[in-house]
């Protein structure tokens, strides 16, 4: 790649922010008609008249000049090794990335190693937390495979639980894959042996916006979620708590106006998904089906009535004696999973758990004047 | 950039460099640098193409980068800019880890006008992650041949110099230099240099040269000629061979004439080297009998003579080698010993500089099913450290394979939708390289000026009288037989017996001896019966060279017991030699040594790794006792790798004996074939 050093500079500039680098690369190259190597060629007076640059901006560049030449050696050990600059200007810079974040957050400059014809395809982000729940990876699952078996590539972060699971159920199901780094390209190595083949076939791209050899940080973290939101065509969450990169990247992504398709959590389930879709993100099913208005209603309707009918029922089995969710299940002859039931027993105002030995047994709430003799078996 | 006059920086030169003035075309090179310009300038050694880097690192801000191929180069130039007292130091790997990460200290905190390094630094992790914290002025690239596949010094590693220039800012001057370019060479220079590039060339006439081809017709008439005419040659110089072990052949027969001498080889470790290469700049032996491995950037003003014993491959290597003498300006002989049989080994060279297709492709299988490294490569593919990174250099220069350094580890990458691999290009280069073959015997063998057909085949144009060789206006020189030295000759070729190099600080074992070289008459042929067809035990004539070998070296030690070599194919030949040698010599003979499990055949496995792993620990003691404290004499039929020999050395250490020698019937040299 041509003037890779000069891209590698100008993409890092201390205190500049992806913005104003922009900005800046747009006026050399757009309204200009220049280049980095004529604009590296000019002087300080230069600058300052042909680009209305402050002061402070005019130091940094100063200083970014002198490093033009070492970072030759950077880029020489890049390209030599296979890896590969994107520029913004670049007509293999990413176009959902460019729609998707505007000029004020795309990365000016993309480091990938692997097929870069990913860039190009119909696209599907699966995030979620580092915990993943079964549910979480049985969605990913399926989102990962209906995208794979529909030519969709799955951009992932490559972080524990969620992120992790999307690439290796694309692969799994032959996909295609776009890791996103929380770090830079160079600090890969491990990932680089693991997915070798991958990478050779050409299913799988590794990107990076970060300098090669900064290694993983939590910012860096943080910072390369909005990349691969930027970077995907459709936004699949599969879990989140109400903290962390996930809950952050979202609230960031319904900020900025995407749609965000999130899994709908089961009742029972510990999970800041629903706080999410109240937030206006678009709830899905284990399919990553959106679940219509109507039907969430007639299903929260539904559950409701089947609470309503099952509550009398579980009010006189439990008259008699205490029993625990499984037992409860099994005597009403139900389908509920006892853990389902267990959420449902909690919403009942008329029973209350109780401890025996080491299970958890229900029981009609008892007025405290009655001392009645739990029933062991 | 820097703005000076020729006067100016004239009275800078005095005062740096003790240098008086400028001639003309260095100062061309030089206010072109001056002035931020790249510039490619071909000149001939002895011109001061340094400086043209030199002068302006001194005028420049801050840093100078030297890309040089040699350490021994590198060297040379840093000791000379010390004395003068400009701060230059290099990074490479013949110092410490420590060592260099001080210099690079010292180049951060800008304390550095010239840093001298190789190309491969581009591999160190260290050197890629302290590039960005250096300010850099210049960057000058020395030997500049070596980026071209068409010069006479191909260097891959000269390849990754132009993937830098090339991202290297504009504004940056660059100087590359060399001395022998063709127009060919120069050409493809400039192309991959790409961008705004000046070249400079000068004349490559060298007139204090006085050239001189001698026929000979055999390796003895070469050995008595050298015997005669060394030692009355002016001054020091350089007897250059084509083999390693030619240099060790003929600097033995040196020593056993007493004429000073010392045999030089890239084999060689890099302390001796140095020794040697302190040695022949203070003349401290009249000649230094090397391979072409010594004199690149060996800054000897006075090197008086070269011959060759071999003609080399090209008239452009030729022309490079005699280079290295006479700087200073002095009459310097240069002789080629020429016999035209001896095209067999530049013929070798040619024809077996690239393994087989089927190797490349097996390479290529290797690399496509996972990252590995060379050792790997050489392990799983049972294939030799050059076949490997031969296959490698050119595997990634088709851009069929890439290199990628994981955790400091260098691995070979397979590069996805990669062309099929193009043996044809090799056959190119096979043919223009048989072409320049012909042109250097046409030099030995024509009847017009040398030092003409020498500039001309350079790329020299300009129009000058060349009258300074045998066929102009000097004295022709032919063979004279001389009975006195070639009995001489014959008598020390009798007693010429090949060392065993075994001896290291961890085991009791020292340096043994063979009875012969085994490619040496048929000796090779001899063994080669006995062993695979069948011919018997090994004859009386090996024997008696066994046993005078041994007299000549270990005659008056005291050995307690006989131990041998336990067989893999060959029966109990080497059990009834050592039998044989035991009556003779009236040393007991023990029967003890065994192999715990199976091994290989040595000579079917192609690299040392895989031979070292195939004797590790196979050995063992029937009685234990059996060593402790003795002094052993260890038999075996042939020395190779010596891998072997050196597994029982470390093993019979361990079991207490107090000295091992190993004797054998054969050594083999490189191209052997067993």
């Amino acid at each position: 790649m041509q003037h890779a050093a000069y891209w590698i500079t100008i993409s890092h500039l201390q205190r500049w922010t992806n913005a104003k680098i922009n900005d800046l690369i747009k006026k050399i190259y757009i309204d200009n008609g220049a280049d980095l190597e004529s604009f590296f060629s000019l002087s300080v007076s230069d600058w300052e008249n042909d680009y209305s640059l402050d002061e402070r901006q005019l130091l940094s560049l100063s200083e970014a000049k002198e490093q033009v030449a070492n970072n030759a050696f950077v880029a020489e050990s890049l390209i030599h090794q296979g890896y590969e600059l994107i520029p913004l200007i670049s007509e293999e810079y990413p176009p959902t990335m460019k729609e998707n974040l505007k000029m004020n957050y795309s990365p000016p400059l993309l480091y990938v190693k692997g097929n870069k014809q990913l860039l190009m395809e119909d696209s599907v982000a699966i995030v979620g937390s580092r915990k993943a729940s079964s549910n979480g990876m049985k969605f990913t699952e399926n989102v990962a495979k209906h995208a794979t078996q529909n030519y969709q590539v799955v951009v992932s972060g490559f972080a524990k639980g969620i992120d992790r699971a999307a690439l290796d159920f694309a692969m799994k199901y032959t996909g295609q894959s776009i890791i996103v780094l929380p770090q830079g390209i160079t600090t890969f190595a491990s990932g680089f042996k693991t997915y070798y083949q991958h990478i050779i076939r050409g299913d799988v791209l590794v990107l990076s916006a970060f300098h090669p050899k900064a290694p993983w940080s939590v910012g860096l973290a943080m910072a390369r979620n909005p990349i691969i939101y930027g970077l995907a065509n459709h936004i699949y969450v599969a879990d989140s708590s109400n903290t962390g990169g996930t809950w952050e990247g979202v609230k960031d992504g319904l900020k900025k106006g995407r749609t965000i398709y999130i899994r709908k959590p089961e009742i029972e389930e510990d999970s800041a998904n629903a706080d999410l879709i109240d937030m206006g993100g678009t709830a899905v099913d284990m399919y990553g089906k959106p679940i219509s208005h109507e039907k969430m209603k007639s299903e929260v309707n539904k559950q409701k009535e089947i609470l309503e009918g099952l509550s009398e029922n579980i009010v006189d089995i439990l008259a008699e004696k205490a029993l625990t969710a499984k037992e409860i299940c099994t005597s009403l002859n139900t389908d509920i999973s006892y853990q389902k039931m267990s959420v449902l027993l909690k919403n009942i105002d008329d029973v209350e758990k109780v401890k025996v030995g080491r299970s958890t047994k229900y029981r009609v709430k008892i007025p405290d004047i009655f001392d009645l003799q739990v029933s062991q078996n | 950039m820097v703005e000076m006059t020729r006067q100016e920086a004239e009275i800078k030169l005095r005062k740096y460099f003790n240098i008086n003035t400028f001639y003309d075309e260095q100062w061309e090179a030089i206010s072109r640098i001056l002035r931020g310009e790249r510039i490619l300038l071909i000149q001939k050694t002895g011109f001061g193409k340094s400086l043209c880097y030199q002068f302006p690192a001194i005028c420049f801000e801050h840093l100078t980068i030297v890309f040089s191929p040699l350490i021994a180069l590198m060297r040379d130039q840093i000791s000379s800019l010390q004395a003068l007292g400009i701060a230059a130091k290099s990074i490479h790997s013949g110092q410490s880890v420590e060592e260099n990460k001080q210099v690079i200290e010292e180049a951060k905190q800008g304390l550095l006008k010239i840093l001298y390094i190789a190309p491969e630094r581009q591999e160190n992790s260290t050197w890629r992650d302290e590039i960005q914290n250096l300010k850099i002025s210049m960057v000058a690239i020395d030997e500049a041949h070596c980026i071209s596949q068409w010069g006479h010094d191909f260097r891959p590693s000269y390849k990754r110099i132009i993937n830098l220039v090339q991202q290297l800012p504009k504004y940056l001057p660059i100087l590359a230099t060399t001395a022998t370019a063709t127009k060919r060479v120069e050409k493809d220079i400039a192309d991959q240099m790409a961008g705004e590039l000046t070249i400079l060339r000068g004349n490559l006439l060298r007139d204090n040269f006085k050239l001189y081809v001698i026929d000979i017709k055999s390796n003895d008439e070469k050995m008595v000629w050298l015997a005669r005419h060394v030692p009355r040659l002016e001054g020091t110089g350089i007897i250059y061979t084509g083999t390693i072990n030619d240099t060790e052949a003929i600097n033995r027969w040196f020593e056993y004439l007493q004429i000073p001498s010392k045999a030089y080889s890239g084999r060689l470790n890099s302390d001796i080297r140095v020794e040697i290469e302190e040695g022949l700049l203070n003349n401290t032996w009249k000649c230094v009998v090397s391979t072409n491995a010594l004199g690149m950037g060996i800054d000897k003003p006075d090197i008086r003579f070269i011959i060759h014993t071999q003609f080399p491959q090209s008239p452009v290597h030729y022309y490079q080698e005699i280079g290295r003498a006479g700087r200073d300006g002095k009459p310097t002989v240069i002789i080629l010993l020429y016999n035209p049989e001896d095209r067999d080994l530049p013929e070798y060279f040619i024809e077996n500089a690239k393994p087989s297709e089927m190797l490349y492709e097996k390479v290529i299988r290797s690399i496509k099913s996972e990252l590995l490294g060379q050792y790997e490569l050489m392990k799983k593919n049972n294939m030799t450290q050059s076949q490997v990174r031969v296959i490698c250099a050119d595997l990634l220069e088709q851009n069929i394979i890439r290199e990628v350094y994981f955790e400091k580890k260098k691995k070979y990458e397979f590069i996805p939708d990669s062309e099929p691999f193009d043996h044809s290009f090799y056959e190119k280069i096979k043919a223009a390289k048989r072409k320049e073959l012909d042109s250097m015997m046409e030099y030995a063998e024509m009847k017009s000026s040398r030092m003409e057909y020498l500039c001309k085949h350079l790329g020299d144009a300009s129009d000058r009288e060349f009258t300074n060789c045998d066929n102009t206006k000097l004295p022709k020189h032919y063979y004279r037989p001389n009975s006195h030295l070639e009995n001489e000759f014959r008598k020390f070729s009798k007693a010429d017996f090949p060392i065993l190099k075994v001896e290291t600080k961890k085991t009791n074992m020292i340096n043994g001896i063979a009875g012969s070289y085994y490619g040496v008459t048929n000796v090779g042929n001899l063994i080669h019966k006995c062993k695979y067809e069948n011919g018997g035990n090994f004859p009386n004539s090996l024997l008696q060279l066994l046993l005078k070998a041994f007299d000549s070296k270990f005659g008056k030690m005291k050995f307690d017991l006989i131990l041998y070599v336990p067989p893999t194919v060959s029966g109990d030949l080497v059990r009834n030699l050592a039998e044989r040698v035991s009556d003779i010599l009236r040393i007991p003979i023990s029967h003890d040594l065994v192999k715990i499990r199976k091994t290989s055949a040595q000579k079917m496995l192609h690299n040392r790794h895989l031979k070292k792993d195939n004797v590790e620990d196979a050995f063992s003691l029937k009685d234990s006792q059996a060593v402790v404290g003795k002094k052993i004499l260890l038999i075996d039929d042939i020395y190779g790798s010596g891998a072997t020999i050196k597994e029982i050395g470390k093993f019979l250490t361990e079991q207490g004996a107090d000295l091992i020698v190993p004797i054998v019937l054969a050594k083999t040299v490189g191209s052997d074939k067993l």
